[in-house]
């Protein structure tokens, strides 16, 4: 009897390594390919000049290290032809997510929105194939000096249709937030 | 021969039986009959007798256990009303049971709550959760009304183990919204216990041990089969499962079963509206076989279960903002509403579970030996709302491999004394791809016990002791394949159980229970770091977490009058639990990310206690009529900061009035039920001068209807059993405290529920 047991054990001790054998291998760490660490804002003079860059920055993404957030600071009375670039840091070579948005226009959209005090406004953002606002690129036009916040969001329609819309606000239920960032602003 | 015979005959006769041990000869009081095809099961008396009435003509199977004999199978034809004796032959080869407390008998295991037969049928269609829920103390923790898990006095995840067919399930059971990877349909029985048997399965049961049980296999030649099916009215959900098992004259040492459940369901209906995404699609199915020769019986089970979620997608939130937007709204904003469909998007779920096990016994005198084996492949991916309508990977993908292996010895001494020891231990794997959420872990587990029971006319003594220790290894690896992260822990936990029971008078039991239980912190609360998607939290582990520890205390007790026209079953519990895990909001500790500022939520422990009490009344003035009382009650406090715990079940009372109508000459089994569920509204809930602590004011209290009705019909010579259930059959608009979906919507709607059972034997 001690003899069937043990032959029954060896049965099931090799059926399982087959179950084993069977297991997929996984890769490491699939980074998630999701990421956004950063997002460079950068100003051109419409009237010619050289551009700089701001920056929100969080290059190990979502936890780990706080991110490191730049002052916008700008000239008094000039308007800005202001470019976003996107990129994820955790992969090697660095990604530029900004052609992905541009490849899925109709389901992207940024929204600008400085603070009553920040004395600059945003428009011309650039369009979807729709016509409506995408805001990779956009015009920022100064005022008089002063201290402000301005609210950077890219929102995402996971829609399929997206229907993406002129009038759609900021929190429509349509879409969801993929960046939130709000800067401080300096116009001197 | 053997096929129901009911047709045109009146369900009137009587199956009389006495029983006897076959060596002694001595009446055996206290032992069980069951008749598998009707789910009903008896106690003899102290003379050894029992009385089935009210039975068709036809062909039963018996099923006769007591502890310390072989549990036997017996076919009774009944043409007449008649008388059986029965002799239980005094343990030499009892094999016929699988589960691994055969020789301890039935009703002998301090405290444990079953469901079976017509209470089981009633739920099948639904998840494991929701068929629990029907066990007073027993509620459900639930993201929706497509994921639901068992709470057992507050308690779940890895505060519970859940026993499929004897082995541990090992899957992600971490997350609140990873419901138990198991085909309710498998299930002859399901059963929640507490004290002495936990530790069979481990030391860390602090919340309880739910048995899913398989009916055993077929004892005698000849074959069995069952088809089940349901159709939902509300999310059109529709499910078919079907069983055959069979014995072979030419072989009647193997037996087999095959088994499998498909279900699939649309979307849900709320009152005012319908729910986006929150389909459901399963496929599950399982082979077991069973060989069993002289005093060697060996069983090989299979199971197979796979099944995709959708997540309302009006809860899939991206940040803060969009979660404060989606919460503000008294209902889901139009664009997550409306469609009637059963395709399931982004976000959604799909998780795998595979069981391969053996279980092999051998019967040497008063000496039983089991080996059990047993392999689990656990799948879960998770697939959020992308930016990249290209991108189709999933988001959170995770496998986990374990491996477990398992030596018990049972054995008697004198009369009265059953000792169970066994040697356990567990390896597991852990891998994940994607966003990390939980590491890479490498797992092992040794694990003894012991434990003796001890049982003599009134008395019912159980005492047990086990250890484990616990080595995790886990690393966490960057894209380059450089070790990015590596923590070693290694636990040591302690189990120990004693349990008391006295039986006063037929009319009066009480059983007293203390048990220890120790449990390791698992992975993700000591090392999960990141964006829990669907809560907008910033969920972080701490290492630094000590073994959770409690000693729970219960009383219970039974009484009922002499006519048994009225009966009382009360439970007393008190659970003192030293470390308690759980996680704490720090408001003033937001995590800034690119999408916004998250809410931080740490992993911090503190004493509490958990105590309660279920109370379930049943009162009989009539023959056919009966009316139940359920009631429980629970209080769970943080006692180092004096604070109520969150998210604990709020009181319930449910009652149900019954009617079983006369057996007639086509229709038998026949009843009507009407029952009032009434769940108050949670008021004990973490004080808010500590900092936010919830995102929305507890939800109001609520009560529901349900109604049922079924019978069991001679069709083409089977007894066809056809059911209809109404779920909140008057439509209520509720929200509930441990749904985490409250946040968005309402809760499901009215839901007709249709059920058809065709059972096809030939058994000799």
């Amino acid at each position: 009897m001690k003899k069937n047991i043990l032959r029954m054990s060896l049965v099931l001790v090799t059926a399982t390594m087959l179950l084993i054998a069977c297991k997929k291998d996984k890769p490491g760490e699939g980074n998630d390919e999701e990421v956004i660490t950063t997002m460079n804002l950068r100003f051109t003079p419409v009237s010619g000049g050289t551009s700089f860059t701001y920056t929100f920055d969080d290059p190990d993404g979502p936890g780990g290290s706080a991110p490191t957030k730049n002052v916008i600071t700008l000239d008094a009375s000039v308007t800005y032809n202001v470019q976003v670039t996107l990129l994820n840091k955790t992969v090697d070579p660095v990604e530029d997510i900004t052609t992905e948005v541009i490849a899925e226009a109709t389901s992207h959209r940024f929204y600008y929105e400085p603070s009553t005090s920040s004395a600059f406004v945003v428009n011309n953002l650039n369009n979807d194939a729709n016509g409506v606002a995408l805001g990779t690129t956009s015009q920022w036009t100064t005022g008089t000096t002063g201290l402000g916040t301005i609210k950077v969001t890219l929102r995402h329609y996971p829609g399929n249709p997206p229907n993406k819309e002129a009038a759609d606000p900021v929190n429509s239920p349509k879409s969801d937030t993929d960046i939130e960032v709000t800067f401080n602003t300096a116009i001197l | 021969m053997g096929v129901w015979m009911a047709n045109g005959q009146q369900c009137i006769l009587e199956l009389k039986g006495h029983i006897e041990d076959a060596d002694s000869k001595q009446k055996l009081a206290g032992a069980t009959v069951f008749i598998d095809s009707l789910g009903i099961e008896l106690v003899t008396d102290d003379k050894g007798d029992f009385v089935f009435k009210n039975l068709c003509a036809g062909t039963y199977r018996l099923r006769i256990s007591h502890v310390g004999c072989e549990t036997i199978e017996q076919n009774i034809v009944l043409t007449k009303s008649r008388h059986v004796d029965i002799n239980l032959p005094h343990l030499k080869n009892t094999l016929s049971e699988v589960t691994i407390n055969a020789m301890a008998g039935i009703q002998n295991t301090g405290t444990k709550a079953e469901l079976t037969g017509k209470a089981l049928d009633i739920t099948k269609g639904e998840n494991l959760a929701e068929a629990l829920s029907r066990i007073n103390g027993v509620s459900m923790l639930q993201t929706g009304s497509t994921i639901s898990k068992p709470v057992i006095h507050g308690l779940h995840s890895n505060r519970i183990l859940t026993i499929n067919n004897g082995v541990r399930q090992e899957g992600q059971q971490w997350g609140n919204e990873h419901a138990p990877e198991i085909d309710p349909y498998i299930a002859g029985k399901l059963t929640v216990i507490k004290g002495v048997d936990e530790l069979k399965y481990g030391s860390d049961a602090i919340g309880g041990v739910i048995l899913v049980d398989p009916k055993p296999l077929l004892g005698s030649p000849g074959y069995n089969a069952e088809l089940n099916a349901g159709y939902f009215t509300n999310n059109k959900l529709y499910v078919l499962s079907g069983m055959y098992e069979q014995q072979l004259k030419t072989l009647p040492a193997f037996t087999y079963r095959i088994q499998g459940t498909y279900r699939k369901a649309a979307n849900v209906a709320t009152p005012n509206y319908r729910l986006n995404n929150t389909g459901l699609e399963e496929q599950n199915f399982s082979i077991t076989a069973g060989w069993k020769k002289h005093q060697l019986n060996s069983e090989l089970f299979y199971s197979f279960f796979n099944t995709q979620l959708g997540i309302f997608n009006g809860a899939h939130i991206g940040n803060l903002s969009d979660l404060s937007d989606a919460i503000a709204n008294d209902r889901p904003d139009p664009v997550f509403t409306g469609q009637q469909t059963y395709s399931i998007e982004r976000p959604r779920q799909e998780a795998r579970h595979q069981i391969l096990k053996s279980k092999t016994f051998l019967q040497k005198g008063k000496h039983k030996y089991s080996l059990l084996l047993a392999a689990q492949i656990n799948d879960r991916k998770e697939f959020d709302i992308v930016r990249n309508s290209n991108n189709l990977k999933p988001q959170l993908d995770v496998s986990l491999v374990t491996f477990s292996e398992e030596i018990t010895r049972e054995w008697l001494t004198g009369n009265a004394f059953t000792h169970t020891a066994g040697i356990t231990s567990m390896q597991q794997e852990n891998q994940y791809a994607g966003r990390y959420f939980i590491p890479n872990y490498k797992s092992l587990n040794l694990g003894g016990y012991y434990i003796v029971k001890w049982n003599k006319e009134k008395w019912d003594i159980q005492t047990g002791i086990r250890f484990d220790q616990k080595n995790i290894r886990t690393n966490r690896l960057l894209a380059d394949s450089i070790v990015f992260d590596e923590y070693n822990f290694n636990f040591a936990t302690l189990g120990a159980s004693f349990n008391a029971g006295y039986t006063f008078s037929k009319q009066l039991k009480i059983n007293g229970t203390v048990t220890l239980a120790t449990r390791a912190p698992h992975v993700n609360e000591l090392l999960s770091n990141g964006i829990h998607h669907g809560t907008a939290t910033f969920e972080v582990g701490n290492i630094n977490l000590k073994e959770e520890q409690s000693l729970n205390s219960s009383i219970n007790a039974i009484w009922s009058n002499k006519s048994e026209t009225f009966s009382v079953q009360g439970t007393l519990y008190r659970n003192q639990i030293n470390n308690f895990i759980y996680q704490q909001p720090k408001p003033n500790e937001p995590v800034l990310t690119i999408a916004g500022a998250f809410p931080k939520w740490v992993y911090q422990q503190n004493d509490a206690v958990i105590s309660g009490t279920d109370i379930a009344t049943r009162l009989q003035p009539l023959k056919q009529l009966s009316f139940t009382v359920k009631y429980s009650m629970l209080r769970a406090k943080n006692t180092d900061l004096n604070d109520w715990l969150i998210r604990m079940p709020a009181d319930r009372i449910n009652s149900e009035l019954n009617w079983d109508f006369e057996d007639g000459k086509r229709l038998s089994k026949t009843f009507l039920s009407v029952g009032l569920l009434y769940t108050a509204e949670q008021t004990r809930v973490p004080d808010e001068k500590n900092g936010a602590q919830d995102y929305k004011d507890v939800p109001a209290q609520y009560t529901l209807v349900n109604a049922s009705f079924g019978t069991t019909v001679a069709m083409f010579k089977l007894p066809v059993t056809i059911s209809i259930t109404a779920r909140n059959m008057f439509n209520v608009v509720y929200r509930d405290y441990l749904n985490s979906m409250r946040y968005f919507t309402d809760e499901m709607g009215r839901n007709i529920q249709f059920r058809l059972k065709v059972p096809l034997k030939n058994l000799q």
